[in-house]
């Protein structure tokens, strides 16, 4: 159609100076966290439109668990959410044991909620690591990575690992925790508000970090629902939701702790919010250890799941009774059918499993409901009108981990 | 809870830059203090026992060999499916004998599982996390090189093979009768079920001290 093409070719001359153009930021950028994507559309310095591209770090763990039993899976979740690969664990056994109709025991159950608050203060010090070296300050990094070396530490004395931990198993914990894990625990927890406080001083105040986080990145408390968004990223913005307090699973609900909840919804305020999540988690962590009871960490009737020593047996008499030999043969009454979904409070957010069981002891299908896909799926609302510098922090402040988003 | 901060600053803050200050104070005491950083191949970490490292097979000390009955248990709870075992059934006793066993450490993801589930405590993930090489042909452990991984790692560590304690090898915490008879090792007292520590006026206790007082 000529007559349109003269008449595209007229404005183009005619904006021709504010014409946007496309910046692919990633996936090889050290501050998108992983291998994310983003063309950035600009006008100048201001971005028209966000775009983010995932899927660079896709393994397949969704269906790679349909040919593996649950027991085998678990591995599967260390690879999720790297930075705390604990959270998930603990959250993949929760599942699977709402799943079968478990009860886990006690002893195992505080364990679990101990970890799991480990993991979040590790994800957290990550967190604050790279978000204040993306915007700049170097020195937090170096000192959040001390304590998160600590924290690591005591992973490998209960499991063996400081990352791909496996720890629990469905029905409970795979290893009792020994005294020194309980005496270095302690003694973390005890300095532990003091470290914090020492990062508060290098950046709470601190002029330059104000300006790059106040009144950037805000979403209101309607939007933030609308977007799907979880975890502190939600709380910044002056939503009370945490899946600890309102669908409690562990030992959550013997355990006192507060939700921290933002106001203005901005990247200080998700700050404000996980730094005071650090404190509440050091004080869950105390709990856990002082009310530890005793008794056995794994439950008794998971057959087939409990690792190891393989499925437990029940007796059943040679049909005939001719022979008089009685046979043990593999108990798998309790791999019910039906689907179910359970979800865990995560340092990211609200990690969700959705199981479907057909009944044969392996997942007919698992989803995930990853906190970050979600995030990242709000990076484009986020961004809109922002200044490209202000994209690290936005990015930062959501707190997003590819290896769970493209899992 | 809603946090609350105030994040205005003081006329004697804004002119003085006074949060320059505190922060290359905090940094000057941290100059001072002890360092936390290992310089890595001069010094070496101590590491706690049972982490998952380089695999082995255990070479017991009565028959020179491995000690496995080719349960096939570890090849198939492995994840990643990288154990290969075969084996000879005797058509008489139906006793098993071990022909080759394999696992491609490439393939593997540490998850420990192969030496929790197994009944004779044949193979283990020993501490030994040095073992680069340029090949890959190096990783994929034949029945030789893994019982030679297990001599080099006693010898290296000098380590009493009698003697090894390993926590997947005796998980801690499970009581005796849920143990196959070969993983009934002679452990410390806090590895059983009825020694397992509690927290008691600020130290950690065995459940058994903390219920007798
Ligand atoms: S550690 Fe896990 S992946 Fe590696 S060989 Fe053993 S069972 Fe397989
Ligand atoms: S589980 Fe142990 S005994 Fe059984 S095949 Fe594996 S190494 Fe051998």
């Amino acid at each position: 159609m000529p007559e349109n093409k003269s008449e595209s070719k007229q404005t183009t001359v005619q904006h021709m100076a504010y014409e946007p153009y496309t910046v692919a930021m990633g996936p090889q950028h050290p501050a998108t966290h992983g291998v994310l994507k983003l063309d950035l559309e600009l006008d100048g310095e201001t971005i028209l439109e966000c775009k983010p591209t995932v899927g660079f770090l896709h393994r397949g763990v969704e269906k790679l668990a349909e040919n593996i039993s649950y027991a085998q899976c678990l591995p599967l979740t260390d690879r999720l959410d790297y930075i705390a690969a604990m959270a998930n664990n603990v959250a993949y056994s929760v599942a699977v044991e709402t799943l079968l109709g478990i009860e886990v025991p006690l002893r195992a159950k505080y364990i679990r909620t101990m970890v799991m608050e480990m993991a979040r203060l590790t994800g957290h010090l990550l967190w604050l690591a790279t978000h204040a070296l993306d915007i700049g300050a170097m020195t937090v990094f170096l000192y959040c990575f001390r304590e998160r070396e600590n924290l690591l530490d005591m992973f490998e004395e209960i499991c063996g690992a400081r990352l791909t931990t496996s720890y629990t198993c469905i029905g409970g914990v795979r290893q009792d925790v020994t005294g020194h894990f309980l005496e270095s625990l302690h003694a973390f927890t005890d300095e532990f508000p003091s470290r914090i406080a020492e990062y508060e001083t290098l950046i709470d105040k601190n002029r330059i970090w104000l300006q790059r986080t106040q009144g950037v990145g805000v979403v209101s408390a309607e939007d933030a629902v609308s977007l799907g968004l979880t975890g502190p990223t939600l709380r910044g913005s002056g939503v009370d939701y945490d899946v600890r307090k309102h669908m409690p699973y562990d030992a959550y609900p013997y355990v006192e702790f507060e939700v921290p909840i933002g106001s203005k919804g901005d990247v200080y305020d998700r700050y404000r919010c996980r730094m005071e999540e650090m404190h509440q988690s050091n004080s869950i962590i105390r709990q856990c250890i002082e009310a530890l009871p005793p008794g056995p960490i794994r439950a008794e009737d998971a057959p087939d799941l409990v690792m190891p020593y393989g499925p437990q047996k029940v007796v059943e008499a040679d049909a005939t009774f001719s022979s008089g030999i009685i046979k043990l043969v593999e108990d798998r009454k309790r791999f019910i059918k039906g689907d179910v979904y359970v979800a865990a409070e995560v340092p990211k957010g609200e990690l969700g499993f959705y199981f479907v069981s057909d009944g044969r002891g392996v997942p007919y299908r698992m989803h995930i409901r990853s906190p970050s896909y979600i995030h990242i799926g709000a990076l484009p609302f986020l961004c809109k009108g922002q200044m490209v510098a202000d994209v690290i922090a936005i990015i930062g402040s959501v707190d997003v981990v590819l290896g769970e988003c493209d899992r | 809870m809603k946090i609350q901060y105030d994040t205005k600053k003081s006329l004697v803050e804004r002119i003085f830059l006074l949060e320059i200050v505190k922060g290359l104070g905090l940094t000057l005491r941290r100059l001072f203090s002890k360092s936390v950083t290992i310089q890595y191949p001069k010094e070496r970490k101590e590491l706690f026992p049972g982490f998952r490292g380089k695999h082995a097979l255990i070479r017991d000390p009565k028959t020179g060999t491995a000690r496995c009955v080719a349960c096939m248990r570890c090849a198939s709870v492995c994840p990643a499916r990288c154990i290969s075992i075969r084996f000879t059934t005797d058509e008489k006793t139906g006793g098993r004998k071990l022909e080759s066993y394999e696992i491609d450490a490439l393939r593997c993801i540490f998850c420990g599982y192969c030496e929790e589930v197994c009944p004779v405590n044949a193979v283990v993930l020993t501490e030994d996390y040095e073992y680069s090489d340029y090949e890959r042909e190096p990783f994929h452990f034949d029945m030789e090189a893994l019982l030679n991984n297990w001599d080099k790692f006693v010898e290296k560590n000098k380590i009493d093979p009698e003697r090894y304690l390993n926590p997947f090898l005796r998980p801690r915490g499970l009581a005796l009768g849920e143990l196959p008879a070969g993983k009934r090792m002679d452990v410390p007292e806090e590895w059983t079920l009825e020694g397992q520590v509690v927290w008691k006026d600020g130290k950690a206790v065995s459940a058994r001290e903390a219920a007798a007082e």
